[in-house]
Formats: C-alpha cells, structure tokens, sequence
C-alpha cells in the first residue's frame, strides 16, 4: 500500500463520519428554515424564504447581529492584546524559569475552569453588594457599579471574563514562542541599539506573525461559541443589550414560542454569514504572511 | 581611537568561574584574533565587550571610555554572528540599515550609505530579498553589511565564517582582511581555526580554560610557543612531542625514543645534564637527508598522506610515531627506511612537568 492510499483510507471514516454529522445537521436546519414549524403543534407548511424575509424586518435579530459582532471584536482584540503585552513583559521581567513556570500554571487556570464555573465566580466578583470588585471601588470612591445590570457595561463586563480566560491561556502560548525564538537577532537588534519594545515590535513579534495569525483565527471561532458564559451570567439582559445571535437564536426556539423554523433561519443565516467572513480573513491572512 | 582594555575581567555562571582574571590591552586599529579549543571562553569574552554578556568583575573600556555598564547600542561595536542573526521578516535592505533607522536617520540620509556598502559587498542585486532567499555566504556578507554601515569603533566577529564551505569561507577571509586594510577598524575576531587565524590575524590571542596562554604574532605564536599547549594546539600536520633527556658531553644534546638531537646552546642555556625534557619537532621544519647527516633521524615508513604539492610521511623512530612533510615524497612508500633531520633552530624544548617552554632567546 502506498502511502498515500494509507492516508486515505485512514482519514476516510473519521472525515465521512464528521462530514455526515455536519451535514445532516445542516442540512436539517436548511429544511426547517422553509417550513413554519413550532414546538406547539404538530402541523407545518412550507414557507419559502418567509422566515428569512421576516428576518431581515426584525429590529431584535439585528440587535443580537450588532452584538455578536462587538462580542466578537472586543474578545478577539482584548485577547490578543492582553496576551501579546503580558507574555512580553513577562518575558523581560521574569528570568528564573521557576517563577515562569509558576506563573504560566497560574494563567492555565482559568482556562481549566468549566464555562459556568467561571461564569459564577464573575458574577459574584461583579456583584454590587458583595463583590470585591465593587469594594475596591469603593474604596477609591467610585460605585457601587452595577456590572451586569447596566446595559451600557453588561456586554463589557462580560467579555473581560472571557478575556480573562483566554488571554491568560494566550499568553502562557506567546511565551513559550517568544523562549523558542533564535537569541541571536535579538542580540543583534539589542547591538542595533534597539529599544527593548522596538525589539518586540520590529522583531520578535513579527517573527512569530505565522502563530499569531493563527491564534488570532482560534479565538475568532472560539468567540462564536459564547453561548454558555453570557447564558449564565446575563441571559441575554438586560434587555437584549447582551443577546448575541445564539443567545437569540436559543430564546427564539427553544425559550419562549419555540419557533423552531424561525430559529433555524437565523442559523442558517448565521452560517453563510460566518462561512463568509472566515474566507475572507483567512484569504487575507495568507496574503499578508507571504 | 578605538583601543579596547580589559581589566582584571572574570566571569561565572554560578559559582563555576568561564573566565579567571583576563587582562588585555588592544590598540587602535589592530586585527586580533582569539583563538582557542571550543569553550575555552573566547565567545564569553566577546560578548562581554559588546555587552550581550555581564562581567562578574573588572573594567571594560572601549576608546578611553569605560564600557562596562554600557547597553550593547551605545558601546559602538558591531557584531557578526556565526548563524548571521539576520531579521528574517525584513528584506536586505532593511535588514542593513535596522540600526540607522532605529538611531533616528531617515530613509533619505541613509539611502547613500546603503548604497557604498551594498556595492562594497556585491549586495546590490539581493537588496529587495528576504534572507532566506539567499545562500550562506550571501547571508553573511547581509550580516557585515550590517555591522559596517553603523561605522562602529570595533568589529566583533563571532566565528563568522564556520558555517561555510572551504571555499568560501577562504574568499570571505580575505574580503574581511581587505576590508579592514579599507577601514582600519579595530576588530576582534573569534575562531577556533587555527589556520584562519594565523592567516588573518594581526596579534593572536591564544586562549585556554578562561585564561590567556599566549599573546603575539603569528609568526611569535607559531615559531616561538611559549607552552606545549600552543605548540600542539597550532601549526598542521601538529608537532611531533618526545621525551628526552640531556646528555653531557661537549655538544648540547639531547637523546630518548630513538633519537639523538643536538640544540643550540644559545638558545637552552639553562639545560643541565640528566635533566628530562619534551622535545618538540615541527613536521614542517624537518626534511629528507643523507644518511651521516648531522641530527639524523632513521625510521621506518608507516604511511605517506598526499596532500598536493608535499606530502606528510608517518614514520616509526623506535616503537613511536614521527611525521615530517616533504615535496620528495613520492618516491616513498610504507616498510621503506628512511632518514631525515632538523635543524638545531628549529627544535623546541618544554619542561615534561609544566608544559612550559624552555627557550630562553
Ligand atoms: N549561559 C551559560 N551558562 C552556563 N555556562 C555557560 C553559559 N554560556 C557559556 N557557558 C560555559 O562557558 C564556557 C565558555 O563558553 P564559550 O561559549 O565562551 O566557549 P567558546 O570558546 O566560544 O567555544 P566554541 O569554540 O565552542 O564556541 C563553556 O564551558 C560553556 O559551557
Ligand atoms: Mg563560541
């Protein structure tokens, strides 16, 4: 057997049988988006694209769109930033390999933690009558601040949570890189009399723009999926100020009025929408390292 | 001006002393090379003049100033590694002119520059690649472009041209040679080679377990070792080593293993009947002779190396190995006897104990 046939036939039944679960779901949700099924009867009809275009009319699913994709920035771009400055500094700060160990194991942490533990333990940080957080403000003056309570800051609030997790996570990885980095054009922008941040933003960091892109494109996706840290710490509220699309999508269908077909449209919609703009990104990405 | 002086400088990793107490005096415009066996310390130290590297103790200065607690950018030296150390995301171009830039030069001023020493290195046509589009010694001429365009006070060469074939790394040698007959930079350059250094070298510094074994020229180096260290350690084929002992008689000689040599009583007056020596003969100095030839030396043919234009004969003298080098060798071959001798100038004399040589002129 070749080694390609070996390959092959190897990957064939892991590939087919992810292909089929995606493809039934997907397809699945294609067919009810046409339909005007709800969870209350049993009788259907084929709509057409109705649903779709009832969509389009609907003030709340842009709302959840608007959300979504602040969500998606603001975790993104805090992510990274947050693990690009930290591993940075703790790169020159911190020498002793023991302490970076410990310090990488402490950032692991909070990645470890399940989402809704996580979520818990913000909510009661972020609480205006027992948590620390409103006590510190307290203490300089301020508060108490109603985190997850005022629409303007609910969204925030939460994405510093998720920020806190992956970032953390992010940077124990951007460290690791920076240490597998060649020491010697360090050395060599060092004797270029280059500053230590100079150094970072013309060398180092662009010598790992390959792993950066990367992770960037991790975090996109894995920012897709925030349905269970805003479910449990906001549900959505207040108001819809921090409903995202699979929040919406959740309470739609399966909430309230179970409106199962509704939902799958807007799936579906979601879908194209995301399939869209990671081609895109990923195109550009690829024409950006060459 | 641009001399170097290093103090009383020690360095430890740990407890574990590199470097013990070096002292070392280079003058403006001076090519040395520090030569030694790997980690004997020679790139320790050269890091420490660029300022990669902490002193434990002592003074560095560069020029009159004093150095040691300088960042590596403002100590006025370049630096030339031996993995070239390019920025790999930047173009030739930008990889040559990173340090201008980051000195606060426009682009406009810089352009010039550029220019002279992309042309003085034959870079012109590469300007636009990356360094990985370009082959070693192309990479390495990137490197000292770097390092040249900064016009720094010193060189610091890394061994530069380790990474290379032998032919290159012959025609590299002598562009960096000429190079500093242009420029007159003072430059230190690091290698374990020792034909590299004795071709390249101004002053060699020959360097041992973190201390300075001996300091000259190569000619000093080569026929004037101050140790058998240095004797074994430089010249190839290396130095033939036997144990004697002098003999008492008229003519200052000196016999074991075989042989019976005469020395210049000129230059071992300190030699005394009975005493035990090491004698060293450079395969070099020693030559085919007659039979009654004066310091004769009769073996027998072990094996005959080719190397072009002479040849080296392994011989056995008496149950040990003797090899010396000639243009005649052709017409010798293994199980031939075979006679050949030294020059009483030429022989050299350490002390079995200490290693150290005991010439006296
Ligand atoms: N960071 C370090 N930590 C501990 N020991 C070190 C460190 N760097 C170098 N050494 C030790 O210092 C000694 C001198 O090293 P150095 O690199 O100067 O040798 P070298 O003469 O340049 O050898 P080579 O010809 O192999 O490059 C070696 O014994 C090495 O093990
Ligand atoms: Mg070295």
């Amino acid at each position: 057997m070749t080694r390609k046939r070996f390959v092959t036939l190897t990957l064939i039944p892991a590939i087919g049988l992810l292909a089929t679960l995606a493809l039934v779901s997907i397809a699945g949700a294609i067919w009810f988006s046409v339909m005007n099924r709800t969870l209350r009867s049993a009788d259907y009809e084929f709509v057409g694209l109705h649903n779709f275009l009832r969509l389009l009319r609907d003030r709340r699913f842009f709302n959840a769109l608007e959300n979504s994709i602040i969500w998606e920035a603001i975790t993104v771009i805090g992510t990274l930033t947050l693990a690009v400055l930290l591993a940075v500094l703790i790169f020159e700060t911190v020498k002793k390999p023991l302490w970076r160990n410990l310090i990488c194991f402490a950032f692991l942490v909070p990645v470890l933690l399940p989402r809704v533990a996580a979520a818990f333990i913000w909510r009661f940080l972020y609480s205006p009558s027992l948590g620390v957080i409103n006590y510190l403000c307290g203490l300089v003056g301020i508060g108490p601040v109603e985190f997850l309570a005022n629409p303007s800051l609910a969204l925030i609030s939460v994405a510093v949570v998720d920020i806190w997790q992956w970032g953390l996570f992010f940077t124990v990885i951007l460290l690791k890189l920076l240490e597998t980095l060649p020491r010697e054009p360090i050395e060599a922008a060092k004797l270029d009399s280059a500053r230590t941040w100079e150094i970072h933003a013309y060398v180092t960091l662009p010598m790992l723009k390959g792993p950066l892109i990367s992770l960037t494109l991790v975090k996109a996706v894995e920012s897709l999926r925030s349905f269970d840290l805003i479910f449990v710490m906001t549900g959505g509220g207040p108001g819809t100020a921090t409903e995202t699309l699979d929040l919406y999508a959740y309470q739609m269908g399966i909430n309230m009025g179970g409106r199962i077909s509704y939902a799958s449209a807007m799936s579906v919609l979601l879908l194209i929408v995301t399939t869209m703009a990671f081609v895109i990104i990923w195109k550009a990405g690829k024409k950006w390292t060459n | 001006m641009a001399n170097i002086t290093c103090k009383n400088i020690v360095k430890s990793y740990g407890a574990h002393p590199v470097i013990e107490g070096l002292n070392l005096e280079i003058s403006d415009r001076e090519f040395v090379v520090f030569l030694g066996p790997s980690g004997c310390g020679k790139s320790t130290m050269l890091r420490m003049i660029a300022g990669l590297e902490e002193v434990s103790a002592g003074h560095i200065a560069i020029g009159g100033t004093d150095v040691t607690d300088l960042p590596p950018g403002e100590r006025g030296v370049a630096m030339v590694f031996q993995s070239y150390a390019l920025y790999p995301h930047m173009t030739v171009a930008d990889n040559i002119t990173f340090g201008l830039r980051r000195q606060g030069n426009s682009r406009a001023e810089i352009a010039p520059r550029l220019k002279q020493v992309a042309d003085l290195l034959g870079l012109t046509p590469f300007l636009e690649r990356r360094p990985k589009n370009l082959s070693g010694g192309q990479q390495q001429r990137v490197a000292m472009a770097r390092a040249m365009i900064k016009t720094p006070k010193v060189f610091l060469f890394d061994e530069p041209l380790s990474n290379l074939d032998a032919k290159l790394r012959e025609k590299l040698r002598t562009e960096i040679r000429k190079i500093h007959m242009q420029l007159k930079t003072t430059t230190i350059f690091v290698t374990h080679d020792q034909l590299e250094a004795m071709t390249i070298a101004d002053r060699i510094v020959l360097m041992r377990d973190g201390q300075i074994e001996q300091m000259g020229t190569p000619d000093e180096i080569f026929e004037r070792p101050r140790s058998r260290f240095v004797a074994d350690f430089i010249g190839t084929p290396a130095m033939n080593f036997v144990r004697a002992e002098i003999r008492a008689g008229d003519e200052l000689c000196a016999s074991g293993g075989g042989l019976t040599l005469t020395l210049s009583p000129h230059s071992f007056p300190d030699l005394v009947a009975g005493q035990k020596v090491e004698l060293g003969l450079r395969p070099a100095r020693m030559e085919l002779c007659g039979q009654n030839s004066h310091n004769a030396i009769h073996g027998t043919v072990v094996l005959v190396e080719n190397m072009g234009a002479e040849g080296q004969v392994i011989t056995n003298v008496a149950g040990a190995e003797v090899s010396f080098v000639t243009k005649d060798f052709r017409s010798l071959s293994p199980g031939d006897p075979v006679t050949f001798s030294i020059a009483p100038d030429h022989i050299h004399v350490f002390d079995p104990e200490t290693g150290r040589s005991l010439r006296k002129d």
